[in-house]
């Protein structure tokens, strides 16, 4: 893609033994900030924030960005804020595009704020990243269902988050594809529950190995506990209950899956009735990334 | 060639075709299907089923979630039921069932299903021909949806139909797991099934006729939820 099309482009390669930005660009509405030192000095990292001028996504606006980690550097991308998209003007969709190339022995870390998608918003994102083998890539993707305080409960009109992983030979390691859109056959808040936050996090690579294994023990142990035996406690054809509440869902649910060659990634999946206890559950599982980056995630 | 010849022969091939399409779509059809539930077990293990209309609307976001997902694949190896569409939906659906139970569970059921068709269609050399080659290489696991489509479209069925059957027997094998399940009897199955066959030609309809790459997930719920099927404690279904 060439420069003329970007609203932004960042390419971060090891110079001299540390990771350094070797060229930095973005124009209105995307701005990036790069601080000269996120962390302790002796991390090796580079943190880039992406913003949008007026602090959200306006109906219309088409934002597309790449990033180029080059070998053996790290670079975390992360946000400010919650990504808000406002509402949608005469059904425009707005759009998020970006592409990053991860090299070998290269670490990226992509952990924004959640999207918040006020009533009737459309937008749309997607996320390609291409490695080679050695990259590790850690992503973070969610959404809540919109600012609940004023009574928006997945209100609006369509969200699309794809995230695709590609090989160097073009050959997919991980695609995937959600879309939110109001009017299905089945009502989107029915389709999401009591649930108010989706997350995905897919941990990919050498260096996030001891996160891997963390996560998918810690994942089993919370949920094994949650689970009740379908057989014996259950039995559907009694009277319903008369509350005609549920009392029992688990307030968070997540599972984790091994995805690729090898077992090389791990992706787990969240649904939560609380932003809050998907950020604690964030922290929690991303806090062993520190060494690598500086500074523990969702802080 | 005789006029009474020549016009029995397109009949012949249509009713042939209706007692192919009758055993692919025969639950007996020795697909493994039965040891799959879609996720509604650990559905009822995260405390979503509560009564019959959690079973209901679970039925038809697991429709819905199908049709969006899968369709596309079913879809466009009938369009070419060949090697070479087959090998590329079947990388491009392992990269895209991201959980590792639908995922595993996907696997067995396509393999099954490739294995009884090439050993009962004996008529279409090709699918015997596809499974040798891909056994042998492995570079191809055999996903469900690609294999459906492309049996259907090597029988001769015309692509809409295919699509609909595979909704068809997505909605028979829920509503088969919850009457094991106890969450349902088999007469309030056969109730059910029929109440939401208008729901599952909605959903055929709105997801018909698709290029794979447009697949996505509509109820990302269910997959968070069949994920966890893995970690209950006791299990009677391996999905």
């Amino acid at each position: 893609m060439e420069t003329g099309t970007k609203s932004g482009e960042v390419r971060v390669e090891k110079v001299g033994g540390k990771s350094m930005v070797t060229k930095c660009f973005s124009k209105y509405p995307l701005k990036f900030i790069i601080p000269k030192k996120a962390g302790p000095s002796k991390t090796d990292s580079v943190w880039i924030y992406s913003l949008t001028y007026g602090g959200g996504i306006v109906s219309g606006d088409v934002i597309s960005s790449g990033l180029y980690v080059g070998d053996g550097s790290t670079t975390v991308l992360t946000t400010q804020a919650s990504t808000k998209v406002y509402k949608s003007l005469g059904s425009k969709c707005s759009e998020q595009l970006f592409e990053a190339e991860i090299g070998s022995d290269a670490l990226l870390v992509v952990i924004p704020d959640p999207v918040t998608c006020f009533s009737t918003a459309r937008y749309s994102q997607k996320q390609v990243f291409r490695v080679v083998p050695g990259s590790s890539l850690v992503l973070v993707d969610w959404i809540t269902s919109g600012r609940h305080e004023s009574g928006e409960v997945w209100d609006f009109n369509l969200y699309k988050s794809t995230n695709n992983i590609f090989f160097s030979d073009g050959q997919p390691l991980f695609l995937d594809t959600v879309l939110l859109e109001q009017g299905g056959i089945a009502p989107l808040a029915e389709r999401m529950q009591d649930y108010r936050v989706i997350a995905m996090v897919v941990l990919l690579g050498p260096k996030l190995r001891h996160v891997q294994i963390r996560i998918q023990e810690d994942v089993k142990t919370m949920m094994s506990g949650q689970l009740r035996v379908s057989f014996s406690s259950l039995n559907c054809r009694k009277k319903p209950n008369p509350h005609n509440t549920s009392p029992d869902k688990p307030a968070l649910v997540a599972s984790c899956s091994a995805f690729g060659p090898k077992r090389v990634g791990v992706v787990v999946r969240i649904a939560s009735m609380t932003t809050e206890s998907v950020y604690s559950f964030l922290r929690h599982q991303l806090e062993d990334l520190e060494p690598l980056i500086g500074l523990s995630p969702y802080c | 060639m005789e006029i009474g010849h020549v016009s029995k022969k397109p009949a012949h091939a249509a009713s042939s075709l209706q007692w192919s399409q009758w055993q692919l779509l025969d639950s007996i059809l020795p697909t493994g299907g039965f040891a799959h539930s879609f996720g509604l077990e650990a559905a009822i293990g995260t405390h979503m089923i509560g009564g019959s209309e959690d079973l209901r609307t679970f039925v038809v976001h697991v429709l819905e979630n199908s049709g969006s997902l899968l369709l596309p694949f079913v879809y466009s190896a009938s369009k070419s039921p060949d090697a070479n569409t087959l090998h590329n939906l079947d990388r491009m659906l392992d990269a895209m069932l991201t959980n590792e139970v639908g995922r595993k569970a996907s696997v067995a059921q396509g393999s099954a299903l490739i294995r009884v068709a090439s050993a009962a269609f004996l008529e279409i050399p090709s699918l015997k021909m596809i499974r040798e080659r891909f056994l042998g290489s492995g570079t191809v696991c055999f996903h469900h949806a690609p294999v459906f489509g492309l049996i259907c479209g090597l029988i001769g069925l015309d692509s809409e139909t295919s699509q609909r059957a595979y909704v068809f027997i997505t909605m028979r094998d829920v509503i088969s797991a919850a009457t094991r399940l106890n969450l349902i009897g088999p007469l309030g199955a056969a109730v059910l099934q029929h109440q939401i066959s208008d729901v599952a030609e909605a959903v055929v309809e709105k997801w018909k006729n698709r290029a794979a790459d447009e697949a996505c997930q509509t109820v990302p719920l269910l997959d968070t939820i069949q994920g966890c099927h893995a970690y209950l404690f006791s299990r009677l279904f391996c999905s």
